[in-house]
């Protein structure tokens, strides 16, 4: 019992994570129906701008994210651009687009960092913290969980009250129609893959202070991103947040249970379930597909 | 694809690159490499082609082809060229489990695909009664001797990949002519209506996965018995499938001879130039290369080059 319920709390709180990884992927794939192959990549990138800013100076790594948010949203900027001048069978041409991108990070950061294993040298993340009495976890996990879940609370904010959010929502609802309301729609996907740079970012960050980096683990990442993105629908930032939780969940059960190595296989499992009994996802709209 | 520069490439495939290369077993291993890249970009072109299907996980065809016949051949002693044959019907029974992914459009197949190839290497990883495991298998038995010829050599090796490359581009050819590609042809441009029509669109693409499964198992099959050792996270590894999509895009994936011609300039490229320029990370450029290619030319850069070849020759003629 004891162990099912640090099981499930180990879960949730990389679930808060998972889906601070998955929200930038899943809001581009909304508005623009692109789906960034790199975007675990992006999210690396931070991880170890954030290493590099963390070695060299000594500082805290948290506050590398300004240098980290500048050089990720530009290179998020940047396949903005290449996938907007794909002329001719979108859908699939960005896929491979992004792929190459993917690689093309995943082997620069090969180059300029090695293939050696990075973690945060700041002792702060890694001490224990205890909740409720029994739970126990790392403090960086508590940190990465509350930043997942502001991001993604201020993230649903956004789409819902300001002007962009309302735009980039117009958008990917009805692109048509949110021409002829005179929105910019090309405006509007500039906002969501810099706002997914953002996110990038602050995932990017986090993942430097709860876990240890190397190059090949990007892809990973990516998959784990649209794996959540399918369990939560289209654009539905509640269903990623929950989508999350669940990948998290399971996995932390199934490393408890059995063993680490098939916890990728259980979100795998999950994953083809609901791809193959609800395409459009847990929270998505039944036209979505 | 004209039948005489056909004919002429196979000419220089099995006289012209024995006979002066034969002695090289450096460069002879190298091509023999290239045409196994080769072997999996025409199946996974015929699928992304054909069937319409981009796929990213034909590292889990070229995995499971890998192990069937190295299992068949290792603990029930069956014939190593039978085995080849029967590790391309092992990677195409793999991909029944793939065909409920079918039903999905585009990106989500292709996502749906990757799901998979990372499902098999981890069961590959885990059962370690079958498959020997992260520790992998060692000493596969090599090519044999038939009909007086030793395929364990290099040499041989290479005969045996473009016999099978070969084969395929031929399969390949008689697909896309038959009644069978003229309604996948259909179905590109517009699958609702083709539907109408009568033709039965699910069971054409069913067709086209078994098929590219089958060519992929076999070569994956192919290069167990050609390196003599496997472990999962090599047979199921990602380069099996970025390789051959580079290779595809590059040489352009609409056309039949893009993919090998793709396959054999990457690959070559790759390791004797890019491989020696940067030792760490030269598939850095293979990114670049497959994102260059979609941005400048998707259909790839032999369509150009004969573009530009017959425009000029148009003009000779006017």
């Amino acid at each position: 019992m004891e162990l099912t319920a640090q099981a499930i709390f180990t879960g949730v709180l990389m679930g808060g994570f998972y889906g601070l990884v998955a929200v930038g992927l899943s809001l581009v794939f909304g508005t623009m129906k692109v789906i960034n192959l790199a975007h675990g990549e992006l999210v690396l990138l931070a991880a170890y701008i954030a290493y590099a800013v963390e070695s060299q100076t000594g500082i805290n790594p948290l506050l590398a994210m300004p240098i980290a948010m500048v050089i990720v949203v530009g290179v998020s900027l940047l396949t903005f651009y290449l996938t907007n001048g794909i002329a001719k069978d979108k859908e699939l041409n960005s896929l491979i687009l992004t792929f190459g991108l993917g690689i093309v990070l995943t082997n620069g950061l090969l180059m300029v960092f090695s293939a050696d294993i990075y973690s945060t040298q700041t002792a702060w993340f890694m001490e224990g913290v205890v909740v409720a009495d029994t739970l126990f976890s790392m403090r960086g996990e508590i940190v990465a969980f509350v930043v997942g879940v502001c991001a993604l609370g201020a993230l649903y904010w956004w789409l819902n009250h300001t002007w962009h959010g309302r735009a980039i929502r117009s958008v990917s609802s009805n692109r048509e129609a949110a021409k002829l309301m005179g929105m910019n729609p090309t405006k509007a996907e500039l906002w969501s893959w810099g706002v997914a740079g953002v996110l990038a970012t602050l995932a990017g960050v986090m993942l430097y202070v709860i876990s240890v980096i190397h190059p090949p683990i990007g892809h990973g990442l990516t998959i784990k991103a649209f794996i959540i993105t399918v369990l939560a629908g289209m654009g539905s930032i509640p269903g990623v947040l929950v989508g999350a939780l669940m990948i998290g969940v399971i996995e932390g059960l199934t490393t408890t249970f059995f063993q680490s190595s098939l916890a990728g296989l259980s979100s795998m499992a999950l994953f083809l379930l609901v791809l193959l009994i609800m395409p459009s996802g847990l929270f998505g709209k039944k036209a979505g597909h | 694809m004209n039948i005489k520069i056909f004919l002429l490439a196979l000419a220089v495939m099995y006289l012209g690159v024995p006979l002066l290369l034969g002695d090289n077993n450096y460069l002879i291993g190298m091509i023999a490499s290239a045409l196994i890249i080769a072997g999996i970009a025409v199946a996974w072109a015929l699928l992304g082609n054909l069937g319409g299907m981009v796929s990213f996980g034909h590292a889990a065809f070229f995995g499971v082809g890998a192990y069937t016949s190295a299992i068949l051949t290792m603990d029930y002693g069956v014939p190593v060229f039978v085995a080849l044959v029967l590790g391309g019907i092992g990677a195409s029974l793999s991909s029944v489990f793939m065909m409920p992914a079918l039903r999905l459009r585009g990106p989500y197949f292709a996502l749906a695909i990757l799901a998979y190839a990372e499902i098999f290497k981890i069961l590959a990883t885990e059962a370690t009664g079958l498959t020997g495991g992260g520790g992998g298998l060692l000493s596969i038995p090599s090519l044999p001797v038939f009909a007086g010829i030793d395929f364990g050599t290099k040499l041989g090796g290479y005969i045996v990949i473009l016999n099978i490359v070969t084969l395929m581009v031929i399969t390949y050819f008689f697909i896309r002519r038959s009644s069978y590609g003229l309604a996948l042809k259909a179905m590109h441009d517009s699958e609702l209506a083709t539907r109408i029509v009568g033709v039965p669109a699910t069971y054409l693409k069913i067709v086209m996965l078994v098929v590219s499964a089958f060519m992929t198992g076999a070569v994956g099959a192919f290069n167990a018995h050609y390196i003599n050792f496997l472990e999962p996270d090599y047979a199921f590894s990602g380069t099996w499938t970025v390789f051959p999509i580079v290779a595809a895009i590059f040489g352009g994936y609409r056309t039949l001879s893009g993919p090998v011609i793709g396959a054999l300039f990457i690959y070559l490229v790759d390791q004797l130039v890019f491989k020696n320029l940067l030792p760490q990370g030269h598939q850095l450029i293979l990114g670049v290369m497959l994102t260059g290619m979609i941005v400048l030319s998707p259909s790839g850069l032999l369509p150009i080059i004969t573009n530009l070849f017959t425009r000029t020759k148009g003009k000779q003629h006017a």
